[in-house]
């Protein structure tokens, strides 16, 4: 539950930046008439700064090598699923899929074997995101007219997958979706 | 600047027109991708065993061609081609070739000849061979020659299938192709991830990025002078205001 | 008072009393759009488009136009400015809105702001007129903020050279003359703003050049994705940066504090995020693999980057002015110091969203809204109804901190919090953005619609009581004689 521990982590940021700007607005409330505040201004400055350097250093060497491009790179994937969209539906099919005519197909996903999925679109930029059958997105990626983007993922969960559109595509936008099974 | 821009404009928008070709050939590449090749024995040429495909697959990622050699048409050009664009590639031996028929009146001598007319009847990397299990190799690739008994020919598509080391196909060219292309293929048989690629029936211009399988790497397109224009124009915008305001001064 | 600096305040009063009404209209559309999201009101999916295409333009247009007038009349204090332009830039806006309006109510133009190609020439149930038509509003709106934006650009060029309006000359231990920070930030601002207006610019010839190929000329998507997103994105977060010049400027002057000083590492760190924030924008197109991963990765690192510059200078700032002294406080700096707390809080939910692998899991989804909303409607709109309260206060009575204001202050803050919170939970919940109604599987979609509705509907009281105050004293100002 990737959601979870970011909603988490966000609102600890909040609290923390929450408690951090009214410690400041009170103690300028409670400040006397001749305080004259902080000290050190450029001592304190570099070393927050340095801190924040650090941090956010740590933060994207950590969350980089997680980026959906580099995972499951090195492995061949035993299906792969062709995903055509168009303008409010999606197409899936483990044959080719011809822009002209194009025909979907039932789906069905063995769990803990490593899938790709080739998505374009027939039309105008759509989204194709995957979610759970506790209805959460669990990958997603863009399905863009003259591009096929290649997206692998590995489903550990047996049952019934919602697939939403994410591109704003028009006013049918909503009720674009599909499913498959993971058996 | 304007009316540069808009002559560029024009001329790229020309060229566009005379580049833009429509074939659907990507379409039927895609066919049987990640399936398993079919074990077929295999009868090599300049030997007297017989040996199966899974032996080659798994010494060596593996390019099958599809050929018969009483051919009129596409087989030898494409043969060719392809012995020509592994000859341009820096390295080489790093996969096999397997030349088989699908013709069931080719014989071994048939396939050893057909070696020598490219000089490859020495060369380790191509293997020349029949098999007798003609039907169940060719659908397990999704190649489907049709016989014309009028012509006594094979109505068929020059194809190239990348095997890897599972004896997984992944993926297909079909049809003369050039370097570019047949290093994409390499690539995919080394099980190299390629998470996206351009459909190339808009083989538009303006694209941003052309992925160039030689060096493994993106080649920026015309497109991404787009991209950056904002900033060069902006650049130049500021250039100008400081000179006019400098001679004003003056 | 002299008539230049008259005309000057008139025609600023003006933008303010305009800004404000489109401000309070695209409130009341945005309201409509989470009661239909929340099944409390139903609108057919057209309506629902249509509302939202004229939120997202005119809340883009008038908080960008309102940083812009701001930066106008405070930098008549450093250099001369041209009234004629400003009132062209007025003109032009108002029309281009017009026609904007136009083509969304009577063309049923419903692409989004993002207008993402080929959408607009495929936007079922709108007219055909309406795509034309909305490519020309936008160069309306276009040729008007250029022409200002290099206007502006080029008075400043007048008094200051090159080197000393970007203030290069104090990375050096003693400089000789000072460049203050106000000119530097609007500077190093208004270069974005040329370049993002530039992007649109060839975005809208794009869009002209298929639209009369008749199908022959077919642009690129991923070229069409990247210049948009440079616009738009560019736009929006550069609107905040016009903020902040005000801010540095007038910050100071309300608290009773002194003024900020320029340093090396103001110049620096405004600098490097002229940089930073050219190349954000690819954070827009992680999803699409298509884009190299180097671009990824530059888009991510220049998210981070970004916000070292504004983090480490202009907020360090704002708390060492305030912290442990005693200030002023009034409505005017009290607005700056609430916006800079929901800057931050807003930047630290948009980190959050840069991150790429976070991103695979947030993009599209209402966390996006979730912490553009907070930078804008907490953070931005809050530095901008700053500067009108100062604005309309000097000349006409004085700034006072009534019961009333403190009480609309937590209206306002009450109603953001509770909106925003609707939008991150739904947002960690995968509800995606964008959808007129939910399928029936998002169940938790239509009840946080419900909240943020009424939440923004309290926003909406504290924005019409501000409204009030600041719209009377901008007619005072209106139909002032130069005496």
């Amino acid at each position: 539950m990737q959601q979870n521990s970011i909603m988490l982590f966000f609102m600890l940021l909040v609290g923390i930046g929450t408690i951090f700007f009214v410690s400041i607005f009170m103690s300028s409330l409670n400040a006397d008439k001749d305080s004259t505040g902080v000290k050190n201004l450029l001592k304190k400055r570099f070393w927050f700064t340095l801190i924040l350097i650090v941090v956010l250093g740590i933060f994207a060497a950590a969350t980089l090598p997680k980026s959906p491009y580099f995972t499951f790179a090195n492995e061949t994937p035993s299906t792969v699923i062709h995903v055509g969209t168009m303008q409010f539906s999606f197409f899936l099919s483990t044959k080719p899929i011809d822009p002209k005519s194009p025909s979907g197909e039932t789906i069905e996903i063995p769990h803990d074997q490593l899938v790709e999925f080739r998505v374009t679109s027939f039309d105008v930029n759509h989204g194709f995101a995957v979610y759970d059958p506790s209805m959460r997105l669990i990958t997603q990626v863009q399905a863009m007219p003259g591009y096929v983007n290649n997206l692998r993922y590995k489903f550990t969960e047996p049952g019934k997958y919602h697939i939403f559109c994410l591109e704003f595509c028009g006013t049918g936008h909503p009720v674009m979706q599909a499913t498959f099974k993971v058996i | 600047m304007f009316r540069y821009f808009i002559c560029f404009f024009t001329l790229a928008c020309f060229s566009f027109f005379v580049y833009a070709n429509d074939n659907h050939s990507e379409l039927r590449e895609e066919q049987n991708i990640y399936g398993k090749i079919y074990n077929a024995p295999l009868h090599l040429s300049g030997s007297s065993k017989v040996t199966s495909v899974e032996s080659l697959y798994s010494r060596k990622p593996l390019i099958v061609a599809l050929v018969f050699t009483r051919c009129y048409g596409i087989c030898n050009p494409y043969l060719l081609q392809l012995s020509e664009n592994i000859k341009q590639l820096q390295s080489n031996t790093d996969f096999n070739v397997l030349v088989v028929s699908f013709d069931p009146r080719d014989n071994l001598k048939d396939m050893t000849n057909l070696a020598k007319q490219y000089r490859l009847e020495n060369n380790r990397q191509w293997n020349f061979a029949t098999t007798d299990s003609i039907n169940e190799f060719i659908n397990s690739i999704g190649f489907n020659p049709k016989w014309d008994s009028i012509t006594q020919q094979f109505d068929h598509d020059a194809l190239l299938v990348g095997v890897n080391e599972k004896g997984l196909i992944t993926k297909n060219l079909l049809g003369i192709r050039t370097v570019d292309d047949l290093q994409l293929m390499i690539r995919s048989i080394h099980n190299v991830f390629i998470p996206s690629y351009r459909l190339p029936t808009k083989s538009n211009i303006f694209s941003c990025f052309n992925y160039d399988p030689k060096t493994q790497t993106n080649r920026p397109g015309l497109g991404l002078l787009f991209v950056a224009l904002p900033a060069i124009i902006t650049f130049l915008i500021v250039i100008i205001i400081v000179i006019k305001s400098k001679r004003a001064a003056a | 008072m002299n008539i230049e600096s008259l005309k000057l305040k008139k025609i600023s009063a003006l933008w303010i009393i305009v800004i404000l009404v489109l401000f309070i209209a695209s409130i009341v559309l945005g309201i409509l759009m989470r009661l239909n999201q929340g099944k409390v009101i139903e609108q057919s999916p057209l309506t629902f488009y249509t509302n939202m295409t004229t939120h997202g333009l005119t809340m883009i247009g008038i908080w960008f136009a309102a940083g812009m007038v701001a930066v106008n009349y405070l930098l008549q204090r450093y250099v001369k400015t041209s009234y004629g332009v400003n009132l062209f830039a007025f003109i032009l806006t108002v029309i281009g809105v017009v026609m904007l309006w136009i083509t969304t109510y009577a063309g049923k133009f419903s692409t989004g702001w993002t207008f993402l190609y080929p959408l607009p020439f495929r936007d079922l149930g709108s007219e055909s007129w309406s795509t034309p038509l909305f490519l020309i509003s936008l160069t309306v709106l276009g040729v008007g903020w250029l022409v200002w934006s290099v206007s502006l650009m080029a008075q400043i060029l007048k008094k200051y050279t090159l080197s000393q309006a970007f203030a290069w000359q104090h990375f050096k231990s003693n400089a000789s003359v000072e460049t203050p920070p106000f000119i530097l930030i609007t500077t190093v601002t208004l270069i974005g703003v040329i370049a993002s207006l530039i992007a649109a610019v060839i975005v809208i010839i794009l869009y002209f050049a298929e639209y009369f190929s008749h199908g022959d000329f077919v642009n690129d998507a991923l070229l069409m994705k990247n210049l948009i997103y440079f616009f738009g994105h560019t736009i929006a977060n550069e609107m905040l940066y016009l903020g902040l010049a005000v801010i540095y400027e007038i910050f100071g002057e309300v608290s009773d504090r002194p003024k900020w000083k320029m340093t090396w590492y103001i110049s620096l760190a405004w600098n490097c995020a002229m940089i930073f924030i050219l190349t954000a924008f690819f954070h827009h197109l992680y999803m699409d693999f298509v884009q190299p991963q180097a671009l990824q990765i530059v888009g991510q690192l220049a998210s981070y980057l970004a916000s070292i510059p504004s983090a480490a200078v202009t907020v360090f700032s704002i708390v060492a002015a305030v912290y442990g002294v005693k200030v002023r406080w009034s409505i005017v700096n009290l607005l700056f110091f609430l916006g800079v707390a929901g800057w931050v809080i807003g930047g630290l939910g948009a980190v959050i969203d840069a991150t790429i692998s976070n991103n695979i899991m947030l993009h599209n989804t209402l966390w996006v809204p979730a912490h553009f909303h907070t930078y804008n409607a907490m953070g931005n709109v809050l530095f901008s109804l700053g500067f009108f309260y100062w604005f309309s206060t000097q000349y006409v009575d004085k700034l006072v901190l009534s019961k009333l204001t403190k009480y609309t202050l937590a209206l306002l803050i009450i109603g953001g919090i509770g909106f925003l919170m609707a939008f991150y939970v739904a947002g960690a919940n995968s509800i995606p953005r964008r959808y007129s109604t939910y399928p029936v599987e998002l169940t938790s979609g239509p009840y946080l619609a419900k909240v943020g509705a009424l939440f923004a509907s309290i926003y909406l009281i504290a924005i019409l009581i501000f409204f009030y105050n600041i719209a009377k004293r901008c007619f005072v100002i209106l139909s002032a004689s130069s005496r």
